[in-house]
């Protein structure tokens, strides 16, 4: 498929998968807010953080304001020039959309379109003001529709392959960066033994990655930071754990590479390679050994150098003309 | 037919004065060719007519069926107003139109081949030598290249017009990159959405062939062995005001879409960037004028398309849709002289008429327009899109006075016409449905062969009074239904 095509089914989904854990974030923490006696600057600060925008957010308001949920969710919400909020990126999934309509099924086209339409109408905001709730349980679910749609209407080949790449790669970064919020509002992870508050923060992580039922299940793991980082870390059936979703990168990776003895896609996959074995050669007590927080920082740079390698390989492949071959496009 | 209801949604309907009426006589008779429809909308009543309409627009945004507004915000996208009311052509009408459409197309191909080959048309004096070779469209680096297959015009749109007595007259001719067929597909879509029940009594031909009819036809004229093809459509990308179609085609055709970035060319072979490595290009359908095609040959600055790629059109590797060069055959200077063509090429008397043509460039016509400017349409031949133009019986003295000038400095750039009184169309406003004055822009693909879509793009001057039917300028479009023959 055309590069810059990949290109756009790449970073659609990474926009989308974006708002979808932004918006369920939001709904959480809201709900978060009202049962446990966490004071309130631990409860949206980190929130900015996480989206990289503590530098811009503070500049443009005053420090205290970090601490108010209203401030940070409109920032989060609908600040055009935030980059991280859900209008940016709900935005950017919906450009990246428009320019390969060709290639993405009416269907999820519609569904996206939609969704954007509907977030830039009256009828958005008013929801906002009177449901907040239902607001962001829209954008969540609306971006899991999207999901179902791809799957149930495009061809399963490459430009399906991309997205879903996209999606894999902005998964495992992001649930990395949710693990970490506890790092920044109640601090480092150290022991088994965790105070209250502690134990409503890790249900909080846990119900960020809609992750709270499928940890019950694990009947062998009592609720502590352990055993929630080694869920959400480690565990590879669940969807959102970074280990399943790098797996998966590996995965599409190895679909959309052309047959070997070609160079290309050959960088991406060692990295990723490299990523998995590094982690895979840990277990939760090595990982709280070397620090969680450090762990998780070198999980979230491993991502970035995956999708410019990604980029390097597909999208914008520099061009030997020696690898002009005779076949069709 | 109802008639109460009827009543209801028509009963105030006035056919303009002196223009033809598409729907009803001059006496406000219903025309019998469009006595079913009329009776079917009719039966729906003005409520359901008013939440049809709004169902119309509201799924035209939400598929996303728009254009892209250049002068605003960037990503600024407007729906083109669409009315619900179809224009009607009856098959026989249709019939003769079509033929003709095809006469026309295969004289403008035979004309491009000759000025671009042994010039025949020139040495005989048919048409003036200075008129061709001076028209800003024609390329003289294009003499002596010869498209894959012979084939210049592979799409056209040739605007027509109806005159008082309801005659057909070719306006225009657009034989670069005609836009518009998306709509055509897009209203008819939503005409069956938002109107079942009328669309599946009214007996209307399809349209839906015109993608797959497309790619035949740009297949058919693709260079390369069936092992290396390839097609494409190539676009300015998504701030180009016509993306949406460009989009729509590609998407309906099944090939990808790219822009400049995505080819390049090695070799004097035209090749994609994929995931999978270069991947070779023999059918471009490029939606790029040609000054923005090759910065290597015309605009060095154009950062849109694809250096080198005249040369290996040139050295026959790749076709593009349309050809190069084309620009001289749809100059409106050159307009006048199409006739001339079609005796000369085909030996056979055109089967549409024309609109009567003043050509500033000879003494006695340019006499003519300063002399009667106020009575007259004056165009400017390089413009589109009703940009460049002097309404007469709606200009001011200074606006005739500029023009009047314009012309005596650059004679060559300028025609003029009687201006012609525009059929019209009952068409929904919000007073009410009122006549709106309309044209018809048939499409015709050619490939080994030629095929006239059904119909085309009405597109309709939604402002009171107003000629101008383009969309930059307040115009609209309606579906456009080519009624089969046999029970109505």
């Amino acid at each position: 498929m055309i590069s810059r095509v990949a290109e756009s089914c790449f970073w659609m989904n990474r926009y989308v998968e974006r708002v979808e854990v932004l918006a369920r974030m939001l709904n959480v923490n809201r709900a978060f807010q009202l049962d446990t006696v966490i004071s309130t600057s631990d409860r949206w600060r980190p929130l900015v953080i996480v989206s990289g925008e503590e530098k811009r957010f503070l500049k443009r308001t005053a420090e205290a304001s970090v601490d108010d949920g209203e401030t940070v969710q409109h920032y989060l919400t609908w600040e055009e020039d935030n980059p991280s909020s859900l209008a940016s990126s709900l935005r950017e999934a919906r450009d990246n959309a428009r320019t390969i309509r060709e290639t993405v099924s009416l269907e999820m086209w519609e569904t996206l379109n939609d969704l954007w339409v509907w977030f830039n109408d009256r009828a958005a905001r008013r929801m906002y003001d009177r449901d907040r709730h239902e607001f962001y349980a829209r954008l969540r679910d609306q971006c899991l529709l999207f999901h179902g749609i791809a799957q149930a209407t495009m061809l399963h080949e490459d430009p399906f392959e991309f997205m879903r790449l996209g999606t894999a790669l902005e998964r495992a970064g992001q649930t990395a960066r949710v693990l970490d919020i506890k790092h920044h509002s109640v601090g480092p992870t150290e022991g088994e033994v965790e105070t209250p508050v502690e134990a409503a923060q890790w249900v909080a992580t846990l119900r960020f990655c809609s992750g709270i039922e499928p940890f019950l299940k694990r009947e062998d793991m009592p609720l502590s930071g352990k055993s929630v980082a080694d869920f959400l870390l480690f565990d590879l059936a669940f969807p959102r754990s970074v280990l399943h979703n790098l797996l998966r990168v590996r995965n599409f990776l190895n679909l959309v590479r052309p047959p070997l003895p070609t160079p290309i896609g050959q960088a991406s996959h060692a990295i990723i390679s490299e990523t998995i074995e590094g982690l895979e050669a840990m277990d939760i007590d090595r990982v709280l050994e070397a620090g969680l927080h450090e762990t998780l920082t070198s999980v979230v740079s491993a991502t970035a150098s995956i999708g410019a390698a990604i980029h390097r390989d597909f999208f914008d492949p520099s061009l030997p003309t020696s690898a002009v071959g005779e076949s069709s496009a | 037919m109802d008639n109460r209801s009827a009543k209801a949604l028509f009963k105030n309907y006035q056919p303009l004065p002196g223009a033809f009426d598409e729907c009803f006589d001059g006496e406000g008779r219903v025309r019998p060719e469009a006595a079913t429809v009329i009776g079917l909308l009719e039966g729906l009543g003005e409520r359901t007519f008013r939440s049809r309409q709004k169902l119309a627009d509201t799924t035209f945004l939400k598929s996303g069926i728009t254009f892209s507004v250049y002068s605003e915000n960037r990503g600024a996208e407007r729906i083109f107003p669409f009315d619900l009311i179809p224009r009607l052509i009856p098959a026989a009408e249709w019939q003769r139109l079509r033929e003709g459409l095809e006469q026309r197309i295969r004289a403008l191909n035979a004309f491009l081949a000759d000025v671009y080959g042994d010039q025949r048309i020139l040495a005989e004096n048919t048409i003036p030598r200075d008129m061709v070779l001076g028209a800003k469209g024609y390329l003289p680096e294009m003499k002596g290249v010869h498209p894959p297959k012979g084939v210049h015009v592979h799409i056209a749109g040739i605007d027509l017009i109806r005159d008082e007595d309801g005659t057909f007259l070719v306006l225009e001719d657009n034989v670069r990159t005609p836009s518009g067929v998306s709509y055509v597909l897009e209203n008819r879509m939503v005409m069956k959405k938002v109107f079942p029940g009328v669309f599946a009594n009214a007996h209307v031909n399809g349209i839906e062939e015109y993608p797959i009819r497309l790619r035949d036809a740009l297949e058919s004229v693709g260079p390369a062995p069936d092992d290396q093809d390839g097609t494409v459509v190539l676009t300015p990308g998504p701030l180009n005001s016509a993306y949406f179609e460009h989009s729509f085609l590609a998407r309906r055709m099944g090939v990808p879409l790219v822009e400049g970035r995505d080819l390049f060319v090695e070799r004097d072979m035209v090749f994609a960037k994929t995931t999978l490595g270069p991947r070779r290009v023999d059918v471009i359908y490029r939606r790029i004028d040609d000054p923005f095609l090759d910065p290597k040959v015309f605009r060095k600055d154009s950062l849109l398309g694809v250096p080198g790629l005249v040369g290996a059109y040139a050295k026959g590797n790749v076709a593009l849709a349309n050809a190069i060069g084309n620009g001289v055959a749809d100059d409106k200077g050159i307009y006048p002289f199409v006739p001339d063509m079609i005796r000369f090429y085909l030996s056979e008397e055109p089967i549409l008429s024309q609109v009567k043509t003043y050509v500033c460039e000879r003494d006695e016509d340019r006499k003519y327009v300063i002399d009667h400017i106020d009575e007259l349409v004056v165009k400017a031949v390089n413009e589109a899109g009703g940009y460049g133009m002097l309404i007469g019986p709606q200009s001011t003295r200074r606006e005739r006075q500029d023009f009047r000038q314009r012309i005596s400095e650059n004679p060559r750039n300028y025609i003029a016409q009687p201006r012609i009184e525009l059929s019209t169309c009952p068409t929904w406003t919000p007073k009410g449905i009122e006549p709106r004055r309309v044209d018809l822009r048939p499409y015709i693909i050619t490939g080994e062969n030629t095929w006239v879509l059904p119909g085309g793009l009405t597109r309709v001057a939604l402002v009171e009074g107003s000629y101008v039917v383009n969309s930059s300028q307040g115009g609209g479009s309606k579906d456009t239904w080519v009624l089969e023959e046999g029970p109505q």
